[in-house]
């Protein structure tokens, strides 16, 4: 996919495609974590992940096998591992609130590991969930 | 009022002013508060409250999804608002939006109501 907010919206809808084949439900727990983890991971590249001037291409694959799901998130992007980023503490105040750092503290409450490599100037990101 | 947004390639995020009683501003978000939902929602939802500094109570029962982008934008808009003595209130999430909601402690910050009569009650208080 091309690291836009297009490309993510058409890649987001063909993940949901596979995932209705792959007989992952939408009303299903395990469904939205995997969707949330996109959402996630998928925003924080396009967001963040482009070389300044310069495009970003993204690929995901998403592996269910039996009671685990692994996916994989390449990009050829600035070098980032997300696994360096802190959970954001929990805000006491609205006027205090970050208004982002979200993104990671929900992808590392579903998941249950994260693996990250650089390797041939890409950045390669496993996230492994359990399937519920 | 109703109000929809369709990005480049065809994502509906829907919102629709339903009730303005007592002061109280009842809008419902419809579909999916993800990167690109939020995109196309976000300038209008934020101009339809935070000028008029309203107390609003916002219908999450038809969002079936929600991201960080979207926890952002509530936390923005209801910052926004507690500076003009506004509210924002959310009732009736689904299941898994209330999972995210609860990750990542949004409850600390704006009301979370079950339905639309303790919304209504905690954005008058």
């Amino acid at each position: 996919m091309a690291g836009t907010l297009r490309g993510f919206e058409q890649a987001f809808l063909e993940l949901r495609g596979a995932l209705d084949g792959a007989d992952l439900r939408p009303e299903g727990r395990t469904r939205y974590h995997v969707e949330l983890v996109f959402e996630e991971i998928v925003g924080n590249i396009v967001r963040y992940g482009a070389p300044q001037g310069g495009e970003l291409r993204i690929e995901v694959s998403v592996d269910i096998r039996g009671d685990r799901i692994t996916m994989t998130f390449n990009d050829d992007g600035i070098p980032f591992d997300p696994r360096g980023i802190g959970a954001a503490a929990a805000p006491k105040s609205l006027a205090e609130a970050p208004d982002g750092g979200f993104g990671l503290t929900i992808v590392r409450r579903v998941a249950s590991s994260m693996r990250y490599e650089r390797a041939a100037d890409q950045n390669r990101l496993l996230v492994t969930l359990p399937a519920l | 009022m109703i109000a929809s947004s369709r990005t480049s390639v065809g994502t509906i995020m829907e919102m629709k002013i339903k009730d303005t009683a007592e002061g109280v501003v009842d809008v419902a978000l419809i579909g999916r508060l993800d990167t690109p939902g939020v995109a196309g929602i976000e300038l209008r939802f934020t101009a339809s409250l935070v000028p008029r500094a309203a107390r609003a109570v916002i219908d999450m029962s038809e969002v079936e999804f929600i991201g960080s982008m979207g926890i952002r934008m509530f936390i923005s808009v209801a910052r926004a608002l507690s500076k003009k003595q506004g509210k924002l209130v959310l009732y009736k999430p689904q299941p898994m939006v209330e999972e995210v909601f609860n990750t990542v402690a949004l409850g600390e910050i704006i009301s979370v109501q079950p339905d639309v009569a303790s919304a209504l009650a905690a954005a008058r208080s």
